[in-house]
């Protein structure tokens, strides 16, 4: 009882310490953001890695779910005689919770890991010491372009992923299902509103951003610097930010939903 | 080695006293040293006596508990970073496989601390990236990625990298360790070439006897956590002391133990038979 009493002890220390440590980790960045502006390559080169290379998943992700969307919601509209709305509820559940949650999803398991086992490779072949030795701050020169190129991805990618949803939805809705085109387009017309939807969808999406890229580039930069070491890098991100995604979500929503 | 001018101080590097712990055990305990300006010097030692530990100290990565590492006349850590920074970009690192940056090519990967430190232009980046692979003799393969080139080639690459910012001090982790003898050769000359005729220091980090005593104008002989003999290489090999006897001349027994230090061998199987 003791041993276990003193193991729980041990992991909540543990977990305490790798927060705390986290915690400083994302402070530590703060002073180096408006620094990083002054070499926009380095951000581009990053949006092109972690972003432009995610773009095929989340495109093919995107439009399946839309796919997916309107087949399901298909019979219950009917039965309540709303077939008319099934455009709504597709761009609605797409722009306020399935873009941006499946969107950073797909981030993390694509450029999230990616990211981690980058710089803890580049731990573990000396390449950070071999930066640091040349008087070139590793925090500076990897970690922050990699983290703001994820901050500015995570949107962009969740709005891209939005997009092919709803036109995967329309195109099993119209062509396969037989809904009205007018009927669909002027239901998202009246429903979504950009503010109360795609604000808020944009805004969850920051925030799975931040925390995807922060994940990444943080286990990355503390993983052991062995093949073990940069594997549980990745996968502690992988793991971690899910579940950060879905609990951040639930309570974004509880903040977003009106009258909640 | 190089002429001193009157101001500066004849030893670039000073280890004063340094002790140096991790957990209970004393890496360094009272460890001092000075190496002379224009020196070549190798830092030796039985695997785990803290040479490259010694390397963490003088470059700043680890701030010793107790003694100071002076460079140029000034306490390399504790300081600030930027002054530390200040103090890095005077010295050289060469790592053992060379730590090259695998996603730049080698002409980038030598000019990387030009375009981080300076605002050079291009043509003038391109003549020192070049002038400095030709001198390790690989201006041919300025194209090539890191994952394409030998140990040997990895280490002249990482060593142009190292003389790029034209350091006062250039430091080499193990630097023949892995290599054919057609590279340690190369490496040896490249060294003693870099040392004398940009008139720096260097220090070596290594357990090559042979190659040691070929290249160093001093050895230091490092054990228990002190400097326990010194000299040229001529006086290392008269020295008479059976620590340094056993080193130099490569003995298996001697004061360092073939067995790592332990239990005796009964007493283990007893313990793990649960007898």
């Amino acid at each position: 009882m003791n041993d276990s009493i003193r193991a729980c002890w041990l992991s909540f220390g543990q977990f305490a310490a790798t927060f705390g440590g986290f915690q400083m980790f994302s402070l530590r960045l703060l002073p180096y953001l408006p620094k990083a502006i002054l070499r926009p390559r380095l951000i581009t080169e990053q949006i092109y890695s972690i972003g432009v290379l995610s773009l095929v998943l989340t495109m093919f992700g995107g439009f399946f779910v839309g796919t997916m969307l309107a087949l399901q919601s298909y019979s219950t509209l009917v039965e309540f005689g709303q077939i008319d709305s099934l455009g709504a509820f597709a761009s609605e559940a797409l722009v306020r919770e399935l873009g941006p949650v499946v969107a950073a999803l797909l981030f993390a398991g694509r450029a999230g890991s990616a990211v981690a086992s980058e710089v803890g490779l580049m731990r573990a072949t000396n390449q950070l010491a071999a930066m640091e030795l040349m008087a070139v701050d590793p925090i500076q020169r990897v970690v922050v372009p990699r983290f703001i190129a994820g901050v500015l991805s995570v949107p962009l990618l969740a709005a891209i992923f939005c997009t092919l949803g709803v036109l995967g939805a329309y195109l099993i809705g119209v062509h396969q299902l037989g809904v009205d085109a007018g009927a669909f387009w002027s239901h998202i017309q009246d429903r979504v509103d950009l503010y109360d939807d795609v604000g808020s969808g944009l805004f969850k999406s920051f925030v799975f951003g931040v925390s995807a890229s922060l994940m990444g580039v943080y286990e990355g930069y503390y993983a052991a610097p062995t093949a073990a070491g940069v594997s549980r890098a990745a996968t502690r991100t992988v793991v971690i930010t899910s579940v950060w995604i879905l609990l951040f979500d639930f309570v974004l929503t509880g903040i977003t939903v009106p009258g909640v | 080695m190089a002429p001193l001018s009157h101001q500066e101080s004849a030893n670039l590097v000073e280890i004063r006293d340094v002790v140096y712990r991790r957990g209970e055990r004393a890496i360094f305990d009272g460890l001092s040293l000075n190496i002379p300006r224009g020196s070549v010097s190798a830092i030796m030692g039985p695997s785990g006596t803290g040479k490259t530990t010694l390397l963490n100290l003088i470059t700043g990565q680890l701030l010793p508990d107790e003694g100071a590492v002076i460079f140029e006349g000034r306490v390399v850590c504790p300081c600030s970073r930027q002054r530390l920074y200040a103090t890095r970009r005077q010295i050289g690192v060469l790592f053992q496989d060379g730590a090259l940056l695998t996603n730049l090519n080698v002409f980038e990967n030598v000019a990387f601390p030009l375009r981080e430190h300076t605002r050079l232009p291009e043509q003038l980046i391109r003549q020192i990236v070049l002038m400095r692979l030709h001198s390790v003799g690989l201006r041919a393969a300025w194209q090539r990625m890191p994952s394409e080139l030998s140990g040997g080639m990895a280490r002249r690459v990482g060593l142009a990298r190292a003389l790029v910012l034209d350091p006062k001090l250039i430091v080499y982790d193990e630097p023949f360790t892995g290599l054919d003898p057609i590279a340690v050769g190369v490496i040896l000359r490249l060294i003693r070439q870099t040392n004398d005729v940009l008139g720096i220091t260097s220090i070596v980090v290594t357990h090559d006897v042979a190659e040691a005593e070929i290249l160093a104008d001093l050895i230091f002989l490092i054990s228990e956590g002190k400097v326990v003999a010194n000299g040229s290489p001529a006086e290392m090999q008269q020295n008479e002391s059976s620590l340094v006897r056993q080193f130099m001349q490569g003995l298996a027994n001697g004061p360092v133990p073939f067995h790592y230090p332990g239990v005796s061998y009964s007493d283990q199987l007893h313990a793990m038979s649960g007898t």
